[in-house]
């Protein structure tokens, strides 16, 4: 006996005219999102347009009649440009240093936190205030009471060492509007990597225990692979933040000496609001964003890949 | 292998309270199969984490091979732990978890793989060493679990409830698996449960806890023929033995209007400790039921017939003006139904009398 099946004529399910699914029902619940999307567009996509607008004009505001279209020269301008290099590695280097050591203090931090000793909450608290504080404040603490070659705290308890003579800010300005940013992003990335301890199953660390694995090795081998989402997490956070650090090299060192601290988003400002280039700034700024939006492509490929990674059960 | 020690051993939790496990005694053979068994919060788990090097061993000590064992950490105990859920390490794949205790012992790359592929041979695993454990069904993950514990060819194996998140089928056939696998690879093991079902038909011997203390520690046929006390005798058995507190008469003992006559043993055994009172102890299938028009038993009346097949229960009460419930284990379709009156004698000679001040056997 033979069985013909009959194919279904349509393989795609039709798109119904009316009801749940029409084009219309599609409609009736976008509609209401509308007015955010446009009101997005207006404040994000309309001034990023004028920028590139400007990026393509030679328009310097304290040579009024200067405005003219001069087309690419801007970026050219850009790319020759040996300061906006310096800047653009001074930016990686900020970056990539605040996250990564706040990242591993952090994660010193959460460790010694996971375990209960007496006056742990309180130990708690102290070690979480620096975030709370507010950015600009964090840096003039750092500059005056700290870094300052004449009043600040650190050549003072280096002086009875025969060291204490030396102008932070001014001889390693890079590295103090770092030390200002770790101690500021390190409570972050502590408080995200002890909720991944606190996660963590007790039963596993036990039975790695039994196992045969030593401190050391339930460390590496169960809580740095389930930590790993955590740190990914933390990474893509921290460096989304403080990419854009703008609030400590402004109150700290203004950039300076020359550019030697000065970030993408610092120079920039420099750029239209002390040098008053429209064109030029526009021009960085539209590189900057671009260059952003292939990175973030990457970050937020990563931070997809952490969430949706499964449950871990 | 080796012969496993529990002497005295304690563990408090907070000082002054009762112990989590008090002054526990074991000696387990080598090559033996010991299940702990008792309700929640007898200490049975407790005292396989002290074996295991998981909690603090407070007083006493437990020797593995005649080592004693108190201060040593886990990992050098020569252990291997089965948890109960499993605690496969989720980052890991079958292969690598399974692998994970020889690594951590410093036993080369090749040895790892080829003792790997064996205990996945045996254990219908070696499909699924390269996926990761949230990819498993439950009864493959607690297999991964068993892999993980063998491979490492232990002195001990410990079982903290393996079974209990599987389901009920599952279950009755791993429980064949672990037994038949223990028998062949000779381990002593030590094995938790609060299934005395799962404590009956694995155990070479079961030890029965209560409140952190042993009540007895025997072979399953022993712990059922002979309890030694009235908590041994209601845990032991599904469903539970009927415990009756009964005055002592000439012939026996009242039970509610009637007299039950007892064996002259059993009569001698109640004078010999001078007991007004006793608890006698009657297992469902230690009754004869008979209808109530014959006369003779006890009176009771059917509240509710358990139809198994094989046998069926009925759960009655007694016409002794308290209600008192007895469970009756007669044959499959015995035509049985609520509201019936029946009258129960019971059969067998070895009832279990108990002593109701301290509940210990007579």
């Amino acid at each position: 006996m033979t069985v013909t099946a009959e194919r279904p004529a349509e393989l795609t399910p039709r798109r119904p005219d009316r009801g749940p699914g029409s084009r219309a029902d599609g409609w009736i619940r976008r509609a209401p999102l509308l007015p955010a999307l446009v009101f997005t567009i207006i404040v994000t996509q309309l001034p990023f347009l004028f920028t590139i607008y400007y990026s393509l004009q030679s328009w310097n505001l304290v040579r009024p009649g200067s405005r003219q279209f001069v087309g690419l020269d801007n970026y050219i301008l850009v790319f020759t440009d040996s300061q906006f290099r310096q800047v653009a590695l001074n930016t990686v280097l900020l970056t990539a240093g605040s996250v990564l050591f706040s990242l591993i203090l952090g994660l010193l931090f959460a460790l010694l936190l996971d375990r209960a000793f007496l006056g742990r909450g309180f130990i708690r608290t102290l070690l979480i205030t620096p975030f709370l504080i507010t950015p600009v404040a964090a840096a003039l603490l750092w500059k005056t009471v700290l870094f300052d070659p004449t009043y600040g705290l650190i050549n003072f308890v280096l002086s009875p060492f025969g060291a204490g003579d030396t102008d932070w800010i001014s001889t390693f300005p890079l590295t103090s509007v770092m030390v200002a940013l770790v101690w500021q992003w390190t409570p972050f990335m502590m408080l995200l990597i002890l909720a991944g301890l606190q996660s963590q199953p007790h039963d596993v660390l036990e039975a790695a225990r039994v196992d045969g694995a030593n401190t050391w090795g339930v460390f590496r081998e169960v809580t740095i692979p389930h930590l790993r989402r955590f740190l990914e997490l933390g990474i893509v956070l921290g460096a989304i933040y403080l990419i854009n650090t703008f609030d400590a090299i402004y109150m700290m060192t203004q950039g300076g000496p020359g550019t030697a601290s000065a970030n993408l988003p610092f120079y920039i400002y420099q750029r239209a609001f002390l040098g008053f280039d429209i064109g030029q700034s526009a021009a960085m700024g539209v590189v900057v964003v671009v260059a952003t939006i292939i990175v973030a492509t990457f970050a937020l490929r990563l931070i997809f890949r952490s969430f949706s990674g499964g449950e871990e059960t | 292998m080796a012969e496993v020690e529990f002497d005295q051993a304690s563990r408090i939790y907070t000082a002054g309270a009762k112990p989590a496990v008090n002054r526990l005694d074991l000696e387990i053979d080598d090559g033996e199969f010991v299940v702990l068994v008792g309700p929640s919060g007898s200490g049975k788990s407790t005292a396989l984490r002290m074996l295991a090097g998981l909690e603090e061993i407070d007083g006493g000590q437990i020797r593995i091979g005649g080592r004693n064992m108190v201060g040593v950490p886990s990992r050098d105990r020569d252990i291997a732990m089965v948890f109960q859920n499993y605690a496969l390490y989720p980052n890991k794949t079958v292969g690598e978890n399974m692998a994970f205790p020889l690594k951590m012992r410093g036993v080369p790359r090749e040895e790892r793989v080829t003792k790997v592929k064996a205990a996945a041979e045996i254990l219908g695993l070696s499909e699924y060493l390269d996926r990761k454990p949230r990819a498993l069904s439950g009864g493959q993950r607690q297999r991964v679990a068993m892999g993980r514990a063998i491979v490492r060819e232990p002195q001990v194996f410990l079982m903290d409830e393996p079974l209990s998140n599987l389901d009920a089928k599952m279950r009755v056939s791993t429980r064949t698996e672990i037994a038949a696998m223990q028998r062949r690879l000779g381990v002593t093991t030590v094995y938790v449960t609060h299934d005395q079902v799962e404590a009956m038909t694995m155990g070479d011997r079961v030890a029965l806890l209560k409140d952190g203390e042993l009540q007895q520690f025997a072979t399953p046929a022993e712990l059922y023929d002979k309890p030694a006390n009235a908590f041994v005798a209601g845990f032991i058995g599904s469903p539970a033995m009927n415990l009756f507190t009964l005055p002592v008469s000439e012939e026996g003992v009242r039970m509610g209007s009637s007299e039950l006559a007892l064996p002259r043993a059993l009569r001698s055994r109640i004078a010999d400790a001078g007991l007004s009172t006793v608890q006698l102890g009657i297992r469902p299938e230690q009754w004869s039921v008979g209808s109530d028009a014959t006369g003779s038993g006890v009176k009771a009346q059917v509240d509710v017939v358990e139809e198994l097949g094989s046998d069926a229960f009925l759960y009655a009460h007694l016409d002794d003006g308290e209600q008192t419930p007895v469970v009756v284990r007669t044959g499959g379709r015995s035509g049985a139904r609520r509201g019936d009156q029946i009258a129960l004698t019971p059969t067998s000679e070895d009832l279990h009398l108990f002593d109701p001040s301290t509940g210990e056997r007579v």
